[in-house]
């Protein structure tokens, strides 16, 4: 159990999580893809701040678990209006930001 | 002192918008004054004793004025340049007035009097110029006036050839007149009449290098526009413009301004024997070729112009033996009696309703009494009937070809031959056109209206008594040409030779077209591949269009193929191309597509942290 783990595993994760999002049409499994890099963020920094023996790390975890909550919330609102709207569900066909 | 700008005025005429008739006088006026002002100058010239009056150079405007080289628009008033002014706006004058009748159908009226002036502007300017430089740009403008008058009639195609062709023979002789000056002024360091002139004699010596390449160029030029052998196949089609412009420009004016050219230069020719054998011989040779080609041609106007190529030839063969001032002299009285003649061949054209071939006509003389009497005195003149004034000038050519400082007896003995072949086709036209039965009596001739007729009487008359004004021409131009006046060689039996040459051609043509027509066709069974020959100039053209247009065309086509649309047009076409598809490329990252924006943020990602990692 050394520091390297932590490191490995959260970039393992969080690289899943990118590449989920960039993969995956659907965008609730792309908004899944999201929570899974900000938790391997999160463990990456709680991890560290127990070998550092300091509290920074915990710190600022905590205040990324709110940022994501709140980022949830404004998320999955516009997800549903849009799927309200278009009944899409593939992100590639909601393009009129195009140009 | 005076203003020969009268004259030039004429060219403020370009574009105006006159009532048909009043621009018509105009224009006339606007020559008739030119020659009164060059009256004044002749006047203005006598007073001055004969050495002082060579170097009139007038400064009308100082152009460039550089370290070493300065270029002033000066005119030089000389006996030389006065005595063909003389003749470019006194016969250029009567041609005018003709023109208000030739033209009265013509709906381009004003236009064709705009371009006359012009012509007898850059003529001016040509004959006037006191160095090198403004004889090229007179020549040039010479040129172009007469592109503008043989193509005047522009839905006709083939004149509108016509013109090109002449315009491009023309610019042939441009470019080594302008290599001539080239090597003059280096030579003299200077482009100034006078001051060559006279640095000549001591410059070089005769026929060094650099003085033959200089003449050789300058003949060029000079063979260019007087439609010599081999530069002179745009002659006789430019007959396709109409007869006043043939008239000024290929009887009186245009085509002797090589003769000019040459006598002008007179200083460098000297120095150059090996040159001055080659102006007597293309001219005697040219005047063989004309004459020969002429006695068989049917159209009215071409037989006229193949006899100017013949006369000019005569006029070069008379510089080329060394008597100056003869072969201006012939220039003077053969500006009588060919325009007097063109103008007849005009009148007659003009009765005919645009008829030119003299296999149509035929007695005429009824018709038109006075075309008949008047062309009856030009061909005298031409022919060299004695009393006439083509009988003197050409005798002394004749003479002067045996005994001139270069002469000898082959320039003679062909010159006779040339003599007799003039007096024959001139009179086979006359037989042709006048005489005999009218051949298409429905085609009701009538005598021409009097503004057509007066220049004809006019020049009737010069052509009778210009032949005595003889010695003074030689004496009036001798100090041009360095003091040396022609002798009269009183040879007699030289001038019976050279007289009955001229009536054996009258006589001959009596012969085969006055008596009955057997003669002439068996006389053509005989000869009939000479004929064949003559008929079709000696096939020059077919030649020339086989060398050198063929070849030139060619090189035109091979480049539009390979140069313009592979190389060119790919290589601009290629660049668009790209250029399109890169814009392309990159309108991707604009689409829209929320995934591409997010493999962006990744790529971005990525490329932040393999920097961190490896930096």
């Amino acid at each position: 159990m050394g520091s390297e783990f932590v490191l490995f595993v959260s970039a393992a994760i969080f690289s899943i999580g990118a590449l989920g999002f960039v993969i995956r049409k659907n965008p609730l499994v792309m908004f899944m893809s999201v929570e899974l890099m900000l938790n391997a963020v999160n463990f990456l920094l709680i991890g560290y701040s127990s070998f550092l023996n300091s509290l920074d790390g915990q710190i600022f975890a905590l205040i990324i678990m709110t940022v994501a909550a709140a980022e949830v919330v404004v998320g999955l609102a516009i997800i549903l209006t849009i799927f309200r709207t278009r009944h899409e569900l593939d992100v590639d066909r909601i393009n009129t930001l195009k140009g | 002192m005076f203003l020969p700008l009268a004259g030039f005025l004429g060219l403020s005429w370009f574009g105006k918008r006159f009532p048909k008739l009043l621009g018509g006088w105009f224009a006339c006026a606007m020559v008739g004054g030119a020659f009164l002002v060059t009256l004044l100058m002749l006047a203005q010239l006598y007073s001055e004793s004969p050495a002082d009056r060579l170097n009139h150079v007038q400064t009308l405007y100082p152009w460039i004025v550089s370290e070493g080289f300065s270029l002033n628009l000066s005119i030089l008033i000389d006996p030389l340049s006065v005595f063909m002014l003389l003749i470019v706006t006194g016969v250029g004058a009567l041609i005018h007035v003709y023109s208000i009748g030739y033209m009265h159908h013509d709906k381009e009226f004003t236009r064709f009097f705009a371009y006359l002036n012009l012509f007898i502007f850059a003529m001016s300017v040509l004959v006037l110029a006191a160095d090198f430089f403004f004889l090229i740009v007179g020549w040039a403008l010479v040129g172009l006036a007469s592109y503008l008058l043989i193509g005047f009639w522009t839905e006709k195609k083939s004149a509108v050839l016509a013109a090109r062709k002449a315009f491009v023979m023309n610019v042939i002789g441009d470019v080594g007149m302008v290599i001539a000056a080239f090597m003059i002024f280096e030579h003299f360091g200077s482009l100034n009449y006078v001051d060559v002139f006279k640095a000549a004699p001591t410059a070089f010596f005769p026929n060094d290098d650099s003085i033959l390449l200089i003449t050789f160029l300058l003949l060029v030029g000079a063979f260019a526009k007087s439609a010599q052998i081999p530069l002179h196949t745009w002659l006789p089609d430019a007959m396709e413009g109409p007869t006043p412009v043939s008239a000024l420009i290929h009887a009186a004016t245009m085509v002797t301004a090589g003769v000019y050219l040459v006598a002008r230069c007179n200083a460098l020719f000297t120095m150059a024997p090996f040159t001055m054998y080659l102006i007597a011989s293309v001219g005697v040779i040219t005047a063989l070729f004309a004459g020969s080609v002429g006695m068989v041609q049917y159209d009215i106007k071409r037989v006229i112009a193949y006899s100017t190529m013949s006369q000019i030839g005569f006029m070069f063969l008379a510089v080329g033996v060394g008597v100056f001032s003869v072969g201006m002299f012939h220039l003077m009285t053969h500006a009588f009696f060919k325009a007097l003649l063109f103008l007849g061949a005009g009148s007659v054209i003009h009765s005919m309703a645009d008829e030119q071939d003299i296999r149509k006509m035929g007695g005429l003389r009824y018709a038109m009494p006075v075309t008949f009497i008047t062309f009856f005195i030009g061909s005298l003149a031409l022919a060299g009937f004695p009393l006439t004034a083509g009988f003197f000038s050409k005798e002394e050519i004749v003479m002067n070809a045996y005994y001139g400082e270069y002469g000898n007896i082959v320039f003679w003995g062909l010159a006779i031959i040339a003599v007799a072949m003039t007096g024959f086709y001139t009179f086979r036209l006359f037989f042709y056109t006048f005489m005999g039965k009218s051949r298409t009596p429905e085609a009701k001739p009538h005598e021409s209206p009097i503004v057509m007729t007066a220049p004809l009487m006019v020049l009737a008359g010069l052509s009778l008594v210009g032949g005595f004004l003889g010695p003074w021409v030689h004496e009036f131009l001798s100090p041009v040409f360095s003091g040396t006046v022609p002798l009269h060689h009183d040879d007699v039996m030289l001038e019976i030779i050279a007289v009955s040459a001229a009536l054996g051609g009258i006589l001959a043509a009596v012969a085969i077209y006055m008596t009955g027509k057997d003669q002439l066709a068996f006389a053509k069974q005989m000869l009939a591949p000479i004929y064949e020959a003559l008929f079709n100039k000696y096939y020059i053209d077919e030649i020339y269009d086989f060398l050198i247009v063929k070849p030139v065309k060619g090189i035109g086509k091979f480049m539009e193929e390979r140069a313009e649309k592979l190389g060119i047009d790919f290589s601009v076409d290629e660049l668009g191309r790209q250029v399109r598809e890169l814009s392309r490329g990159i309108s991707i990252w604009q689409s829209g597509k929320v995934r591409i924006y997010a493999l962006n943020m990744v790529a971005g990602m990525v490329t932040i942290l393999l920097f961190v990692i490896f930096m």
